[in-house]
Parts: C-alpha cells; sequence; structure tokens
C-alpha cells in the first residue's frame, strides 16, 4: 500500500531521518515504535505530505507520488490522527466530521438533517454511540478520538495513521479501540500505529518497525521478536544504564506529608499517601485513574471535598497552591508550557521567580547576582542552552523541565511533585531528570512522582501507590514493584492477559 | 425561505444560551417599563426604540462576524465618521447625486474593510493591532477632509432615516432582512460554517485547509460594508455628518455581541443574539429615560449589563 524508500529529512542542524525505508500492506497493523527523537513524528509527517523528505521516493498504491500538502495526501486516501486532535469544541460532532466536506442540498446550502443522519450512520459503522448533536467539547477524550477515526470514514481511507492513540485514553477504552482498528484492518485498511507502549503493541500489530536517532532498526513479524529485543532496539542500551541505583539506606521513618482520605470532585474518592523523607513515590495508574487530581488536591490547585493533609506533622485546615509552596511543598506540571514557566523569559529570570529575594537588593533586581545563580544552576543540572540569557522557550523540553526544577529546588522544599517528569523527552534527557531526581531525594527530599511510563515507575520509584478510577488500588514496595504487579493493579486485568 | 429562517432560529437558540437569556431580559424590561409609565406603551414609543436601535444594529452585524472569527474591528467608528462625512460632503444638497453617493460609499466601506483584512493576513499582525491603527490612520484622513460638519443633504435623503412602510420605520425593517440575510449565510453556508471554525481554533482550520484567507476578508469586507450602511443611515438621520459621528460605536458596537452571548474568542454565537442585545440596550435606554434617569447612569447600567452578560457565559473550567 505504501512505500518509503531511502527517505531522509533534516532541519536547520538535526538529521531528523537518514535513509529509512519503511512500508505498510493493506489489511495490517504496522507498529512504529522508538524513543521520542526517533523519527517517528517526521516520518508521519512526510507521509501525510506535511512535510516534503530532501532524498528518497514515496510510492502509494503502486505509483510514486510526490505531495506537496496535506490536502494532497489526504485526497488519496491517507488520513492522521494526530496526538492532538483537530476538533473544533463549539461545533457539534456531525460538523466536525463533515468540516470542509458539507453535506449540502438545494442551491449548495448546507444540508444540517443530512450531515446529522450520515454521520449518525458513520459512527455507527465505527460502532459507537455518540451522539452526532453534540457539541465536541461536551465529550469524554476517548469520544473525541472517535470522532476523529470516523473522520476518516468521510473518504474512502485506504491508510489511517495514528500517533499514539492510547496516551490520552484508559485501559479499557483502550480495548475498544482495538476492537475498532480490528475491524478497520478487516476491511482492507492498512494501519500505522506510533507508540511506545510494548504492551499493545503485542496485542494489535501485525508487524512491527523500530526507529532509534532518525535510522532504521528493524522489521519484524510481531510473532518472531521478544519484548526485551525490543527495548534494546529502541533504547539502544541496557536499561540498568539508564536509571540511578535506588535508595541505599533502609526507608526513614519522617513521614513528611501525609494525605488521608483525599476525595476531589468525583475524580478521586477517599484516597490516601505518605510520603517519606529521601524516598521516591511513584503514582501509577491509567491516564485518568485520577492521579493528577488527587496530587493536585493536596498542593491546593483543586479544591478538595473531603480529607485532611499534615505537612511535617503540621495540620493543614485548608490548601491553596500559595500554602504550599511556603510549607515547602513544589509541583512540576505535566504541561510545562502552559503552567510552569514563563516562555518568553530566559533562564535566569525563570529559575530566580521563585526565590526573588535573593537577588532583590534595595528593591531592584540584581541582574548580575541573578545570572550568576544561574550559571551555577546550569552546571548543576547540566541544562544544555547558551547561558542565562537564553529564552527558555527555545530549549528543548528536557532542559526547560530542569529549569523548573532547579528553581523550585532553590526554594528549599521538602515535597516535589513532577506530573509525567519526562513526557516528550529524549533518552539522554531522562537519564538526567532521573539523576537529579535520585540526588534531591538523597539530600533529604521526599518526591512523588506521577507517571504513566511502567520502566520509569519500576526504575525508579522507592514505593508505588497505584490508583484506579479515582481509588488507591494497592500499594507496592522494594522487590514487589514490577510492571505485572503494577499493571494488574491498574487495570483490574488478570496478568496473564498481558503477554 | 421562511423555513430556512426559523429552522435556523431554532438551531441558534439550542447553540447560544445567550439568546434566550437576552429573550428573557428584553420580556422583563418591557413588562417593567410597561408597569412603571403608560407613554412606554404607545407604539409610538415602540417605533422611536427601532429608530433609535438602527444605527447601532448595522455596524454590530458587521461586528458579530469579526469577533466569530476570535478577531475584532476597532475602526469601525472612524470608518463610520469618515463615510458619513463623505457622504453629507459630497452630495451637498444636490439630489441628483444622492444615488451615486450611496453606492460610491457602500464600495469604499467594503474596500476599507478588505484592507484591513489584507492587512490581518500578510501582516500576522492580531486584528486588534492593525485595525486600531487603520482606525487612527482613517481618522486623520476624516479630519483631513474637513473639521466639522461637512454638506448637507437635500429633503430625499433623510427619508432613508424617516421614511416608513406600514406605519414601521424602514430602517428597521432593513435591519431585520438583513440580520436574516447574514443569520442564513453563517447557517447555510459552508463559508459561514468556516467563520465558527477558524474563530474556535484558528490553528486547526489551517491543518485542515479551510479557507482561512477568504474566511478573514469575508468577514472584515463585510464589517466595512456595515460601517458604510451606519453612516449612511446615520447621516439621513442627523442631515450631516461630521467627523466625530463614529466615536463611540467603536465599543459600543461590541456590547449587543458579546451581550447576545457571542465568545468574544471567537467560535461560538450568532447574529439572533446580537440583534436581540441592540434591542435589549435600546429599551434599557428608554427604560431609564421615562424614569427620568440622566443619560449618565444609562452608561453605567449599559456597563454593568455587560460585565453582568458576560460572566454567566464564561464556560467553566471543566479540567485543572
Amino acid at each position: 500500500m505504501l512505500k518509503l524508500t531511502g527517505i531522509s529529512k533534516g532541519f536547520t542542524g538535526v538529521q531528523a531521518l537518514s535513509s529509512i525505508n519503511f512500508d505498510v500492506r493493506a489489511g495490517e497493523i504496522h507498529a512504529l515504535i522508538g524513543e521520542n527523537g526517533a523519527g517517528k513524528s517526521t516520518t508521519i509527517k512526510i507521509i501525510a505530505g506535511a512535510f516534503k523528505p530532501d532524498a528518497g521516493q514515496v510510492e502509494f498504491d503502486g505509483k510514486e507520488v510526490h505531495w506537496s500538502r496535506p490536502a494532497d495526501a489526504k485526497a488519496a486516501g491517507i488520513h492522521v490522527v494526530y496526538q492532538e486532535f483537530v476538533l473544533f469544541p463549539h461545533l457539534t460532532v456531525a460538523e466536525n466530521i463533515f468540516l470542509g466536506h458539507e453535506r449540502r442540498g438545494a442551491f449548495g446550502l448546507i444540508d444540517h438533517a443530512r450531515t446529522r443522519k450520515d454521520a449518525a450512520a458513520l459512527l455507527q459503522k465505527l460502532g459507537v454511540d455518540i451522539d452526532p448533536d453534540k457539541l465536541v467539547s461536551e465529550l469524554t477524550v476517548a469520544d473525541q478520538q472517535m470522532v476523529e477515526i470516523s473522520k476518516a470514514l468521510v473518504h474512502k481511507v485506504k491508510l489511517l495513521i495514528l500517533d499514539e492513540p492510547t496516551a490520552v485514553i484508559s485501559g479499557r477504552e483502550a480495548d475498544l479501540l482495538f476492537a475498532r482498528l480490528s475491524a478497520l484492518k478487516a476491511q482492507g485498511v492498512a494501519i500505522v500505529y506510533v507508540s511506545h507502549r510494548l504492551e499493545e503493541i503485542f496485542q494489535i500489530a501485525d508487524r512491527v518497525t523500530v526507529f532509534k536517532d532518525g535510522q532504521h532498526v528493524i522489521t519484524a513479524d510481531i510473532g518472531g521478536v521478544k519484548r526485551n529485543r525490543l527495548i534494546s532496539y529502541m533504547v539502544g542500551r541496557d536499561l540498568r544504564d539508564i536509571f540511578p541505583a535506588k535508595r541505599k539506606a533502609p526507608p526513614s521513618d519522617k513521614i513528611v506529608l501525609k494525605a488521608e482520605n483525599i476525595s476531589v470532585n468525583g475524580r478521586v474518592r477517599n484516597a490516601g499517601i505518605e510520603l517519606r523523607a529521601g524516598e521516591i513515590t511513584a503514582l501509577s495508574g491509567m491516564v485518568g485513574a485520577g492521579r493528577t487530581e488527587l496530587a493536585m488536591g493536596i498542593f491546593g490547585g483543586l479544591p478538595i471535598s473531603s480529607g485532611s493533609i499534615m505537612i511535617d506533622g503540621e495540620r493543614m485546615d485548608r490548601m491553596t497552591p500559595a500554602l504550599a509552596i511556603k510549607k515547602g511543598v513544589g509541583f512540576v506540571t505535566e504541561d510545562r508550557k502552559r503552567q510552569g514557566l514563563a516562555m518568553q523569559l530566559d533562564v535566569a529570570a525563570n529559575i530566580s521567580a521563585a526565590d526573588l529575594s535573593s537577588v532583590t537588593s534595595r528593591g531592584l533586581i540584581d541582574r548580575q547576582r541573578e545570572n550568576g545563580i544561574a550559571r551555577q544552576e546550569i552546571d548543576t543540572y547540566r541544562i544544555a542552552c547558551r547561558g542565562p540569557a537564553t529564552p527558555v522557550a527555545t530549549m528543548s523540553g528536557g532542559n526547560q523541565q530542569k529549569v523548573v526544577v532547579a528553581r523550585w529546588a532553590r526554594t528549599g522544599g521538602k515535597v516535589l511533585i513532577l506530573d509525567e517528569p519526562t513526557r516528550g523527552v529524549d533518552v539522554g534527557a531522562k537519564t538526567e531528570i532521573y539523576r537529579i531526581m535520585r540526588g534531591l531525594a538523597d539530600k533529604g527530599i521526599a518526591i512523588l512522582m506521577i507517571s504513566s511510563e511502567l520502566p520509569e515507575v519500576v526504575g525508579m520509584a522507592d514505593k508505588v501507590v497505584v490508583m484506579r478510577e479515582g481509588l488507591i488500588s494497592g500499594e507496592l514496595e522494594g522487590a514487589g514493584i514490577t510492571e505485572e504487579t503494577i499493571l494488574s493493579l491498574a487495570t483490574q486485568h488478570p496478568t496473564q492477559e498481558v503477554k | 425561505m421562511s423555513t430556512l429562517v426559523s429552522a435556523g432560529m431554532a438551531r441558534s437558540i439550542r447553540k447560544n444560551q445567550g439568546v434566550i437569556i437576552v429573550f428573557a431580559l428584553l420580556v422583563a424590561l418591557l413588562v417593567f417599563g410597561a408597569v412603571i409609565s403608560d407613554r412606554f406603551r404607545t407604539t409610538n414609543n415602540v417605533l422611536n426604540i427601532l429608530e433609535q436601535s438602527t444605527g447601532l444594529a448595522l455596524v454590530s452585524l458587521g461586528q458579530t462576524l469579526t469577533i466569530l472569527t476570535g478577531g475584532i474591528d476597532l475602526s469601525v467608528g472612524s470608518t463610520i465618521s469618515l463615510l458619513s462625512t463623505l457622504t453629507s460632503g459630497l452630495i451637498n444638497g444636490d439630489a441628483s447625486m444622492i444615488a451615486p453617493v450611496i453606492v460610491g460609499i457602500l464600495l469604499l466601506g467594503l474596500v476599507i474593510g478588505l484592507i484591513n483584512g489584507l492587512l490581518i493576513i500578510w501582516l500576522k499582525v492580531h486584528p486588534l493591532i492593525v485595525t486600531l491603527g487603520t482606525g487612527t490612520v482613517l481618522q486623520g484622513l476624516v479630519l483631513l477632509y474637513s473639521l466639522g460638519p461637512a454638506g448637507k443633504v437635500p429633503k430625499g435623503f433623510t427619508f432613508l432615516a424617516y421614511g416608513k412602510f406600514l406605519g414601521i420605520p424602514l430602517g428597521a425593517i432593513f435591519v431585520v432582512v438583513i440580520f436574516a440575510l447574514v443569520g442564513l449565510f453563517i447557517t447555510y453556508f459552508r463559508l459561514g460554517r468556516y467563520i465558527y471554525a477558524v474563530g474556535d481554533d484558528d490553528a486547526g482550520a489551517r491543518l485542515m485547509g479551510l479557507p482561512r484567507a477568504k474566511v478573514i476578508l469575508t468577514v472584515y469586507g463585510f464589517c466595512g460594508f456595515c460601517c458604510a450602511l451606519t453612516a449612511i443611515y446615520l447621516t439621513a438621520r442627523f442631515g450631516v455628518g461630521q467627523p466625530y459621528t463614529g466615536l463611540n460605536y467603536t465599543l459600543t458596537s461590541i456590547t449587543p455581541v458579546v451581550v447576545g452571548g457571542t465568545l468574544l474568542s471567537g467560535g461560538k454565537g450568532g447574529v439572533l443574539g446580537t440583534l436581540l442585545g441592540v434591542y435589549l440596550i435600546s429599551l434599557l435606554n428608554n427604560v431609564l429615560n421615562f424614569m427620568d434617569i440622566s443619560t449618565h447612569y444609562q452608561l453605567i447600567a449599559q456597563g454593568l449589563i455587560v460585565i453582568a452578560a458576560v460572566s454567566i457565559y464564561v464556560e467553566k473550567r471543566k479540567r485543572i
């Protein structure tokens, strides 16, 4: 169906793809995996016509093609469901599905009744029960994803590309998605499935291709590879080298933060958690299980409807982020662009932001002192940038992450909560972030890490608290922490279902 | 046609809670006015309200579309001033000039709007800044042309403002017709749908290859055209145009739009809400007049209504 031969693509200074080969057959699900920065996204964009390759050729349906616009690929029958949906929240489901291809009646006017009817038929064909008259903003994320996929069916889709589709939905919803994809496959649609969750790849893919650093590593039938081999293909090194050694000392008794019976408006029910000094606690579970909500509730970022919070033995009557920060609790959000960093400001200003008094003299900010401190932190955390005056917006995700951590560490905090600290960060930067986290813990700081990546949880956590549907479903410690035990607590699926 | 209009109206009511709220406020004010004053209940007064609302209605119609795309047009005030002054200045009492000047002014309004649109597309600068700039330029131009009222208009021209059909002011009828036409356009034409899409998610619209430039040109061009209509109407009403005729319209043209439930960030709303919003504001001023409350308080009441309305429509943050 699709064949890429010798495709290369470079951006200013970076070779994103070096002469890669990739092919997809009709009626197969082909998994494309690799670490962040491996070239998956670039490949998708080339297939979708959003990028032009520097070299190599693209064949689709047996013909060589030269797409210059996404519309060309779309017309040929290629549909991409990006991780960030292209949906219009204030338009209805039906209007979204046919946007750009409106159903029209007499005099070329939009036929609302037919739009609705055709949308309902498409959704039914996909086997989902969504009201076509609802606004997209009223749907769950999983339903929004189904609307995205149904957009593909407006045209005769020949090749469907999904970019990390399960990053945003829960386990049960993922099973539904897989059933839908299998049905499309049976109709002869070729599917490219980009993911880095190995479990699901073994569940649904027919073949798998691994990219690493812009190069093609291997393509194999899914039956012919072992999970561990794939990991080492992706990572190119042993997992042991990525994670720093775990806590050596026995657990300290000092409980820095204790939350009991926390409920957050429908998302979290009666959850409790204890954080000990010097320990890294992971909060695990599927996306949507209520992990972020629990942590936000503890931090005061979301109102809690019940429960009590003790910090350092002091009972907190109410919680606001300002109060939490004052008590030494830091929160590094998942969406750094929106909630953590002043993107237009430079590294120095971001590092000193939470602790301006240390760089202020006679009411004025001392830029020299600020830069000096920044230089020091840039060294400590190995932040890759051109110096203290580098605008944060121009830096990579991993280095932005380090700036946030450096800022928080300067405030002399006791508890640090990190929500998906390595999302969107390449392997090298991940290793750095892990090292920094462990370093902070060794200094006696209690760390709470929310993570969806199981290897990361297993590699980093001294203790794991697992959530499922708003409830704490279990706690694991020491040798009891394995991907299987976490998964079974997170999904309630018997472990043997997970190959 | 009428079925399309009623279906379209049903649709906009379903998709915009503002329509219902403003309608309820309108009814409440009507009842209140009828209770406090006998003279309020007269046909004459109702016609008076319709007449007073015409100028605001025309400019707010154009403003609704720019706001639906997530933009705004801050040049409407000076555009109206310029076109109004030109209208009476060019006609200058000569009845034979009425027709050509009207056509010319409408075209000029369209061109001014299109220039706004082109600048927004080419410079990729926020419409707020672009139209703030063009508006200032236009104000300068009108002052170069005339420092005070310019020319005069013949009796026949004032018919546009004071003429009646079946006892109803022509302007009021024209307003309802043009609002209905634009309502149909944004509900039943693809380009109308894309106005909403661009306002809802500009980047998404670009990704999907929707004709974004066409949408921008259409709404700003139309907004300029609406300014021309307003200018012609106001000139007919006052009998002369002067360089500050439109001054107040820049910000007051936004009021009925947001009161009518259109999101200032775009993507949601419509013209029915705006029309009701216009009537609400005119009615409010009228009722306060009957209560012998000065115009200063009318401004205060208007301001409070805007803030109250928008605070009702504000979408609750769903997730952190």
